[in-house]
């Protein structure tokens, strides 16, 4: 018998660190439940974003989410990497470590892009044994999230929560559920992502990401430049009702309001978190309804829209 | 597995990084011999990978990550870069950028090291070269230049610092014996950096700063010393004995030989030099750029 969320705490409402907010989050210290950082913005710092990090870490829960991981790569890990990770979680005691199911670059390189895997018995079992050396050496268990993809390959035969239910139970892996990658992915590949949240070992999930996407008319990209959209919303509450809730965390990592938006932004999970109701899910979406639940100023992107990640830490000079 | 591991997945990766990567977009991509290369069984590529989706060909959706590669480095490259970029224009910029991807792409896991070639990118392929290989133009000198200034900006941002460590004060200075000073050495603090430029760089950045247009100064040799405080980057501009006095202090040299050292520069300023020694200290260390002595 597993315990819900593998037994780690629901840790509420929290919001994404960004350096945008470092300057706010310093002066008010404001009532967040907690913080989610990208881990390789502060595992090398000695500067700035690490005394931001060390000042929140004494006063708030903190996970540490990378974006550099490549679970999936077929390089070799890269255990520098992960002995700069452990160093730092050592640290600052991080509720969880967290990455994504992708890989990011092969022959040494690194495309600093989330790169999705084709899904089959193959990927499983490399996936698999990776995460087990992975968890070995950070002796944590790690949360994989389900990326944002734009293609699929014709070598899949396994479908993505398939995947990440076999995944998780085969490596004793925990779950990060992105909400809204799931809704992207679900117009960029034609599934039903009621199915695919419903599918899901509820139990592993340890996490929630919600954020806004960037509607490209024949496409969704993960931008995470805007509001949370209605449906991308129906989804959340769809997936606070089968996991009993767990941690959420909101991502806005472009064109970054001032901290008080990104914070209300995230709280109106609250409402989400009562019985669906009559309200219908996004299931069956005509292609007009891809746009029903846009956000006030409308579809935010275009066709030159570049998806997360993009994490750059700006330098202070006088 | 290893790099050198020829499963399918392995083979689906490299052709895929091949193709998203490549300069000339993903059709271009998937002809290249980088590409077909690792799928040998596939010479037509795209549609035998990657399935379309009701809205998208094959080619389509591969595009999405060619131009999410090239959009999210360029991005942080003009980031790193600001100035060398306002300096030529984005456009400009941009294509350079993209040669400098394609020689110098990213092998690390964090885009902070995205940058570290890029000066010696602009020189190895600064346009001006005469027939024999020597430079004739002034002002890819200054681009370089400026690039330098700009990394070593960031590595004193979020390198090595001493806030929260003692620094050494005029105090502590002062203190010292006057018959030890000149065998004293005095140790630096690692934020601390000191760059000599053939171009008035110290006075273009502050300009730019101010969002004075950029214009590319005539060559006037300068001297500027870096340090961070309170996790701020700070610059101070420096003389040319200033500068041999903090080189040679910086190399470990007594203060005492370090003065007489840059005594020999001072030429006809040499009794303003040892008039302001004591001030140059004073500004000094009021600027946190000792950690301590070496009596």
């Amino acid at each position: 018998m597993i315990a819900p969320r593998l037994g780690h705490a629901n840790l509420g409402l929290g919001v994404g660190l960004r350096t945008a907010h470092f300057a706010h989050v310093l002066e008010h210290f404001p009532a967040v439940d907690w913080f989610e950082i990208i881990s390789e913005n502060f595992i090398d710092s000695q500067g700035r974003p690490r005394y931001v990090l060390d000042q929140i870490a004494e006063r708030y829960p903190v996970v540490m989410h990378g974006v550099s991981l490549s679970i999936g790569s077929t390089d070799p890990l890269d255990f520098d990497y992960l002995a700069r990770l452990k160093r730092l979680a050592d640290a600052i005691e991080p509720r969880w470590i967290s990455d994504h199911l992708c890989w990011t670059g092969v022959l040494g390189l690194n495309a600093h892009d989330l790169l999705p895997l084709p899904l089959n018995e193959e990927t499983l079992a490399h996936v698999v044994a990776r995460v087990r050396t992975v968890q070995d050496f950070l002796e944590r268990p790690l949360m994989l999230e389900n990326p944002s993809s734009y293609v699929t390959f014709a070598a899949s035969t396994i479908s993505e929560w398939e995947f990440l239910r076999r995944m998780a139970d085969e490596a004793d892996c925990g779950l990060l559920l992105d909400v809204n990658n799931v809704y992207v992915s679900s117009v960029n590949h034609d599934f039903d992502p009621v199915e695919y949240i419903e599918r899901l070992p509820h139990e592993r999930i340890v996490q929630c990401h919600l954020a806004g996407h960037a509607n490209c008319e024949t496409h969704l990209i993960d931008t995470h430049d805007n509001h949370v959209i209605d449906p991308v919303w129906r989804l959340y509450r769809k997936a606070h009702a089968l996991t009993g809730g767990v941690s959420t965390l909101l991502e806005w990592d472009a064109r970054i309001p001032e901290f008080p938006v990104v914070h209300a932004e995230v709280l109106k999970a609250r409402q989400y978190m009562t019985p669906d109701g009559d309200e219908p899910l996004p299931a069956d979406r005509p292609a007009a309804g891809l746009f029903a639940g846009a956000s006030p100023g409308g579809p935010s992107a275009t066709m030159g829209a570049t998806p997360h990640p993009l994490h750059f830490i700006g330098r202070e000079v006088q | 597995m290893t790099p050198h591991d020829d499963s399918p997945l392995a083979r689906i990766q490299r052709w895929m990084q091949a193709v998203i990567t490549h300069p000339g977009g993903v059709a271009e991509g998937a002809a290249s011999d980088d590409a077909r290369c690792h799928l040998a069984d596939s010479p037509s590529g795209i549609e035998q990978v990657i399935s379309r989706s009701q809205r998208l060909t094959s080619e389509e959706r591969l595009a999405i990550y060619s131009h999410a590669y090239f959009a999210r480095l360029l991005e942080c490259l003009r980031a790193v870069f600001p100035y060398v970029a306002k300096t030529i224009g984005e456009e400009a910029f941009d294509d350079l950028a993209l040669g400098y991807l394609e020689r110098y792409p990213s092998r690390s896991y964090t885009l902070d090291r995205l940058g570290a070639e890029f000066p010696r990118y602009l020189e190895e392929t600064r346009p001006d070269r005469d027939a024999e290989g020597r430079p004739t133009e002034t002002w890819p000198d200054f681009l370089i230049e400026l690039a330098k200034l700009e990394w070593v900006i960031g590595e004193v941002f979020d390198g090595p610092g001493v806030e929260g460590q003692p620094v050494l004060s005029a105090d502590d200075l002062t203190a010292i014996p006057a018959e030890r000073w000149p065998q004293a050495r005095l140790k630096f603090v690692p934020c601390w950096r000191l760059l000599a430029f053939r171009f008035p760089l110290n006075d273009f950045y502050t300009a730019l700063r101010n969002e004075e247009p950029p214009e590319i100064p005539e060559p006037a040799e300068t001297f500027l010393a870096l340090t961070r405080r309170d996790y701020i980057v700070r610059r101070h501009r420096l003389d040319r004995t200033q500068f041999e006095l903090l080189s040679a202090l910086a190399a470990g040299r007594p203060i005492g030989a370090a003065i007489e050292q840059a005594a020999k520069v001072a030429g006809p300023d040499l009794e303003g030099f040892v008039a302001n020694l004591q001030s140059s200290f004073r500004d000094w260390t009021a600027a946190g750029f000792f950690q301590a002595t070496d009596l």
